[in-house]
């Protein structure tokens, strides 16, 4: 089903069972590296998730493949490759759940589809509450959820107790009264999904083009995006589509955007393989601290973002302190734990804190942006809305409003109630 | 070991809870300074994270045209008396019951303020007379320097007092 | 990250809160909503060196107006935000 002479294995029972007995030697190459073309119909800047999502549901709903997805390093060297892996649906506002929910349906469909094992594991995830209020807030969020069909079921604190027996109940200042369980909330393999969806793309004839940096647009009489200047050349389309997370501003910077954004870094953490311990995904409702087991078996946890403006790919110590403070607070046994590593990645927060999938006021280019902390789990239905709308050039109906003029017009997505401060997103 | 703000005593250490200690911040009212505003009171506040002393107060600056004015008088109309005194010039409220002072002194007290103060306490950039507002394992705090034995006042919010001492227990123990 | 208070000297960001670009006076009530709209949303977010608002909350409690590259976190000037922008 390759293009040009590469051929894709279609993996099975049958591939493992034959690669088995040959010393697993002879597993051809997943994708090949491609080397730029003159010109395309599309071209995505960013390969991370969202990009080649993006290039595969263009290739495989739209019979659109004269397609190039540029990187600028390696394919999954952006967050994709370093984000907590947390997939969900669990929002309490309308044109979130909405879109999150359809981003979960597709999770559920996605090994089959891709013919890829990207490890999704509907472990659940517990959200801890800690007052009558924050009760109330997770009931009126459970619903939301309940009526989009994602499902949330409130849990009392001996329900709690029973599903993680090792928290801090006892905790004086902030005893866990319950939590609200999302149980077909859960984590895939970060790496797995980027390629995933590169090696699928590839299959159906997409370009995928690394050490490519797009660094300048091609603009016609009328000003319209008629291509992108790479340090790999020239390279024509017909549109443009941006999926470069935390640089959208950046890239977006090119043809003079001004974005409702802020690029910001958060951290992550990983300790040391253990047995499994936790059973799912927890987290604090009293402080920022979020936490899961991986596969391999080291605890995988996170906090709130470093609070300023970064376009460095590490983290400060303050929130070290912050994150590790509030995993001794809500499971004081993993003070035993050692911590392997710990890493940062950018991320675009924008002004309400949630995302942006639409045209730009410039013909040709389209933008897929302000995916926040949380773009990870939006990746299936971010690619399946932004192919829609390139193919198309109109919004999906799951991603209508997830829109540029909602700012202009007040019609804003803010969950938290925060206000236009992307760092208290 | 320091507890219900009793005291203690060391070799090289003395840490000890100040009792009835009067507070009250001054606001610098527009075009006001250290100057204008120290003529009411007989001297010049000075600017900067520094301590003036005008008699039995002492005035230490907290941030541009602010000081909090502090004095072991007793006084209960300390602030009222700053306050018809500064009127026009100068904005004053009273905090006396706002916060609790440590003195800490001795060989010894730099070290252990060290251990939670993230800014050099080196007698070459801190002295008698130098002032900080700053933090102690996120504690808000004001430091000032009373001389060079070095003795050091600490005045923290009330309410988080207890957690101050807390800091200063654990850290004086594993001296 | 340390940023030098022009009050109060070399500190740890943790005594700061971040409070984004600085992006000058407020366009006055009677703008038009444009103009508005642009100054609450939209921000430059650029790599490299910024001017922005840093609010010392656990020092001096002054807004102050520091130059730095959100790239490499160099800082290269701290002063008072109410001493204007230059
Ligand atoms: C520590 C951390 C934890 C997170 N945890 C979660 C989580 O648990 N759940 C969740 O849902 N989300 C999480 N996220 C957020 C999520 O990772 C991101 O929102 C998401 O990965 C962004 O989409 P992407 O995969 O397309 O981005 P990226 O992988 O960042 O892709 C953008 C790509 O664009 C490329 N690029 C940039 N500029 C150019 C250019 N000029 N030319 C060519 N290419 C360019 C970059 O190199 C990059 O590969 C987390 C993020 C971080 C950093
Ligand atoms: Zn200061």
């Amino acid at each position: 089903m390759g293009r040009r002479g590469e051929s894709f294995m279609r993996y099975s029972i049958f591939s493992l069972a034959r690669n088995a007995i040959s010393g697993h030697h002879r597993w051809p190459r997943q994708w090949p590296d491609a080397t730029p073309r003159e010109a395309y119909s599309i071209i995505i800047i960013g390969g991370g998730g969202h990009g080649l999502a993006t290039a595969y549901y263009l290739a495989s709903r739209h019979r659109i493949s004269n397609i190039a997805v540029l990187e600028k390093g390696w394919i999954g060297s952006g967050s994709a490759g370093r984000n907590t892996t947390i997939i969900r649906s669990n929002y309490g506002l309308h044109e979130n759940e909405a879109f999150y929910e359809f981003s979960m349906k597709l999770w559920e469909g996605l090994e089959q589809d891709l013919n890829y094992n990207v490890m999704v594991s509907q472990r659940g995830i517990l959200n801890l509450y800690h007052s009558d209020g924050q009760r109330d807030a997770y009931v009126r969020r459970g619903n939301t959820m309940v009526m989009h069909g994602a499902g949330a079921e409130l849990l009392d604190r001996e329900q709690t107790r029973r599903i993680a027996p090792f928290l801090n109940f006892e905790n004086a200042r902030f005893p866990i009264m319950g939590g609200l369980l999302h149980r077909r909330g859960g984590t895939a393999r970060h790496d797995a999904v980027v390629w995933g969806y590169a090696r699928a793309a590839a299959a159906l004839g997409v370009n995928i083009i690394q050490n490519c940096t797009v660094t300048g647009f091609q603009r016609d009489s009328q000003g319209a995006v008629v291509g992108v200047e790479t340090t790999r050349g020239p390279i024509r389309s017909e549109k443009v589509g941006m999926c470069v997370a935390g640089h959208t501003s950046q890239v977006g910077s090119m043809v003079g955007l001004k974005l409702p954004i802020e690029s910001h870094v958060i951290q992550a953490f990983v300790t040391e393989g253990l047995k499994p311990v936790i059973p799912n995904v927890i987290t604090f409702g009293a402080g920022h601290f979020y936490i899961s087991q991986s596969d391999k078996g080291g605890l995988v946890f996170g906090g709130d973002l470093d609070g300023y403006k970064s376009y460095a790919q590490r983290g400060n110590m303050p929130v070290v302190e912050d994150v590790c403070e509030g995993g001794m607070a809500l499971m004081p046994m993993i003070g035993r734990a050692r911590i392997l590593r710990s890493w940062g990645g950018i991320i675009d927060m924008s002004m309400d804190g949630s995302p942006i999938i639409d045209r730009t006021p410039i013909d040709g280019l389209y933008l897929n942006g302000a995916w926040n902390y949380g773009g990870f789990k939006a990746t299936p239905a971010s690619g399946y809305c932004f192919a829609y709308l390139l193919a198309n050039d109109t919004p999906h109906e799951t991603a209508a409003a997830l829109r540029f003029d909602r700012f202009r017009e007040g019609r804003l997505i803010d969950e938290k109630g925060v206000g236009p401060q992307p760092n208290l997103h | 070991m320091i507890l219900k703000g009793i005291g203690y005593v060391d070799e090289g250490l003395q840490i000890e809870e100040r009792q009835n200690v009067a507070f009250a911040s001054i606001l610098a009212r527009k075009n006001q300074n250290g100057e204008t505003i120290g003529e009411l009171i007989g001297g010049s506040l000075r600017e900067g994270p520094l301590t003036t002393i005008l008699g039995d107060t002492v005035y230490i600056g907290t941030g541009p045209g602010s000081w909090l004015a502090t004095s072991s008088t007793k006084a209960t109309d300390f602030a009222d008396n700053l306050a018809t005194k500064l009127a026009g010039r100068a904005s004053v409220s009273d905090q006396s019951g706002a916060y609790c002072v440590t003195r800490i002194t001795g060989d010894r007290a730099r070290h252990l303020l060290q251990r939670g103060v993230a800014i050099n306490l080196h007698p070459d950039v801190f002295t008698t007379g130098c002032a900080a507002t700053t933090v102690i394992a996120h504690i808000a705090v004001v430091i000032w320097q009373i001389d060079i034995s070095p003795t050091y006042d600490i005045a923290t919010f009330r309410t988080y007092s207890p957690d101050f001492r807390h800091w200063l227990a654990h850290s004086w123990r594993s001296f | 990250m340390r940023i030098v208070c022009p009050y109060c000297g070399d500190r740890d960001t943790e005594e700061f809160i971040f409070r984004g670009e600085a992006l000058g006076r407020h366009p006055g009530l009677n703008s038009d909503e444009y103009a508005m709209f642009e100054h609450v949303y939209h921000r430059t977010n650029l790599s490299g060196k910024t001017s922005e608002h840093w609010y010392h909350v656990q020092g001096c409690r002054n807004w102050i107006l520091v130059e730095r590259d959100t790239l490499t976190h160099t800082i290269y000037s701290a002063r008072l935000a109410k001493d204007g922008e230059s």
